[in-house]
């Protein structure tokens, strides 16, 4: 599909992850944020993965550096005019991408293909934001990207079917597993996620076990890589706030609801690792 | 180990075998009851099957299975379980049944004997209230297969005394599980959870928001489940499912837990799961999963 580099737009957690992803599978990024600052920081995060990465001897030394030269950097939304694919991960405020993307739109070409990896807002509004919104999808990926194999392609309202195929055959490209989704809130993985990360919050609040012996549990019990509390801890409570809050509001669906714990603990600030307070952070005394 | 106790088992069916298997291979002596002698015979079969597995796999010395085969006996009389310290529960799940049996044993254990229940979806305190001494009465559900799960939910009645739970949760310690502490309320914690949760995907599937396919796929590689949701039901049947989810739901009155039209769809054309080579998927040959 491309020949051009690939844009992607915002250099944070998500952004730093797609473009590795991206520049391990051989194509050159180019990564806009808004200040020299972020993109340092954007490079640093991704810099210390692949050390990681070559620390556990997943990757070569000279992986790392190839990965590390294909990727360069901008503030200036003019150098993407070249970009057949733009990938957009800038903070999840559907004023900053909608300004963004129709800014992004008018530099790139008409093909070009637009894609949005936003979590919670509605790809169809974003898509509405730019002009020919047939070239507009959603790419989402997990987090942390360079090692989550699944990613979803939302298909909007406006998404032309070329969109999506290109955007599947792409995911492919970047050894990802996609599966189509619809734009609906939560798509399909978090629409399975946040009811059920909402039922086990109500029911720790309401006295039914320990958090740690409802993690213990669920990881025992039906094998799942991490409890759902900690889980909670690592989304991030402030991120999960703001994702039910956005599919209760579009559904009216009360499984979606926060529940008022959720809303508590990101009002006193215990928003999970991120401030070291959280369900199950900091880790509990072991009680045997 | 302290000191080898006597453990009765209600029940030679999966759960009953596979708890069997655990208290035998701990080096306590067990003995197998159901309500036949060839159900007896079978369960106690297939307990030596598994010991024997585990010790060709190399999991097991060859002294601790011939110590566990030796002190595991099977019975179809209650008044066998006499001498023992512990009863588990593993009949069928019906809550009548399950407090009949306890009401019994009081006049056949000593008034030390612990009994426990491994129900999955009944109220521990309504099987407890049928024992006229519900004190001694603690649920301990364990996961299937019981020999390579570790967890062991443990749920306290309204009316267990602290002793029993602290003894119950000792004697699982000493079999090498796992415990966490729960309410006595439907579905303790994994099957609280679990069942909406796929309840919800059956929901999902409904709705046309993916595929069987894209639903696994999205929960396996996006969420890490080891099984995508639709997997797991074929293994587990879906009117097992469907019964589980109406018991939760009929005490609960919570809509997450109902079953799914579609479940009562697939449980009506016989659309069973692996067991009928038809579920969610196709399979070219039936087989059943278990041991
Ligand atoms: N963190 C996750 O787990 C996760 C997972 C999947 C998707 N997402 C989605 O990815 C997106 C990014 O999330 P994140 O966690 O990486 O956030 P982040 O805060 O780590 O990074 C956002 C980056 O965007 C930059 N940015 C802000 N405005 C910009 C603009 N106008 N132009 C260019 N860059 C701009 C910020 O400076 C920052 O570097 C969000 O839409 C989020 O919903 C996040
Ligand atoms: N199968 C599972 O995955 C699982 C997991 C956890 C808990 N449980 C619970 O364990 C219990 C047993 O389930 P199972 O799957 O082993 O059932 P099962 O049908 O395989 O076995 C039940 C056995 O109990 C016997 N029985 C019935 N009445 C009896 C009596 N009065 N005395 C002695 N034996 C009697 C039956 O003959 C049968 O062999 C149920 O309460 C169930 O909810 C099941």
């Amino acid at each position: 599909m491309t020949t051009g580099p690939i844009a992607v737009l915002g250099f944070g957690t998500m952004g730093s992850g797609i473009a590795q992803v991206c520049a391990q599978a051989g194509f050159d990024v180019l990564v806009l944020d808004t200040g020299e600052e972020e993109l340092a920081r954007g490079r640093e995060r991704m810099a210390a993965f692949l050390a990681g990465a070559a620390d556990r001897g997943k990757i070569t030394e000279t992986d790392k550096a190839e990965t590390l030269a294909r990727v360069s950097t901008t503030t200036d939304v003019a150098a993407l005019a070249g970009a057949d694919l733009v990938i957009e991960a800038a903070v999840e405020d559907a004023e900053v991408k909608r300004t963004l993307l129709a800014e992004v739109a008018a530099v790139v070409g008409e093909r070009a293909i637009i894609a949005t990896n936003t979590s919670a807002l509605c790809v169809t509004e974003l898509a509405a934001a730019v002009p020919a919104p047939g070239r507009v999808a959603g790419l989402h990926f997990f987090n942390p990207a360079p090692l989550m194999p699944l990613v979803e392609v939302v298909r909007a309202l406006q998404s032309a079917d070329g969109t999506v195929q290109a955007l599947m055959e792409f995911a492919g490209r970047l050894g990802k597993e996609p599966i189509e989704v619809k734009d609906r809130p939560g798509f399909l993985v978090n629409r399975l996620l946040m009811p059920y990360l909402n039922h086990v919050v109500q029911s720790f609040d309401d006295g039914l076990a320990t958090a740690r012996d409802i993690d213990v549990a669920v990881e025992l019990g039906l094998g799942h890589p991490l409890g759902p509390l900690a889980l909670l801890d690592l989304i991030g409570l402030d991120v999960h706030e703001h994702a039910t809050q956005s599919a209760y509001e579009d559904t009216r669906d009360t499984r979606f609801a926060p529940p008022p714990l959720v809303s508590r603990m990101v009002a006193a600030g215990r928003l999970g690792r991120k401030t070291n307070s959280g369900f199950r952070t900091p880790a509990e005394e072991e009680d045997r | 180990m302290d000191k080898p106790l006597t453990v009765g088992i209600l029940g030679a069916g999966t759960m009953g075998t596979g708890i069997a298997t655990v208290t035998a291979r701990a080096g306590h002596r067990t003995i197998l009851r159901d309500l036949t002698e060839a159900a007896v015979q079978a369960g106690v079969g297939r307990v030596r099957q598994f010991l024997d597995k585990s010790v060709e796999l190399g999991k097991m010395p060859a002294e601790q299975r011939d110590a566990a085969a030796a002190g595991l006996t099977g019975t179809t009389g209650l008044d066998d379980l006499a001498e023992c310290d512990i009863v588990v529960e593993a009949v069928f799940e019906d809550v009548a049944l399950k407090a009949e049996l306890f009401g019994r044993l009081d006049d056949i254990c000593a008034p030390t004997t612990l009994f426990h229940t491994n129900t999955s979806t009944l109220s521990v305190t309504a099987i407890a209230a049928g024992s006229s001494r519900p004190e001694r009465v603690v649920g301990t559900h364990y996961c299937n297969p019981a020999p390579l799960m570790r967890l062991v939910e443990v749920a306290r009645a309204r009316q267990t005394s602290d002793e029993a739970y602290h003894a119950t949760t000792e004697f699982l310690a000493g079999l090498g599980k796992v415990t966490v502490t729960t309410r006595d309320t439907p579905g303790f914690i994994v099957n609280r959870f679990l069942i909406p949760f796929e309840n919800d995907c059956i929901r999902a599937l409904e709705a046309g928001l993916g595929t069987v396919e894209s639903i696994d796929q999205a929960v396996t590689r996006g969420l890490g489940h080891p099984m995508g949701p639709f997997t797991l039901l074929d293994i587990v049947g879906l009117e097992i499912h469907r019964a589980v989810s109406l018991s939760l739901y009929e005490q609960l009155r919570d809509a997450r837990f109902a079953p799914p039209p579609l479940v009562e769809q697939m449980v009506a054309a016989g659309h069973l799961g692996r067991k009928t080579g038809r579920g969610f998927y196709t399979y070219d040959e039936p087989r059943m999963f278990g041991t």
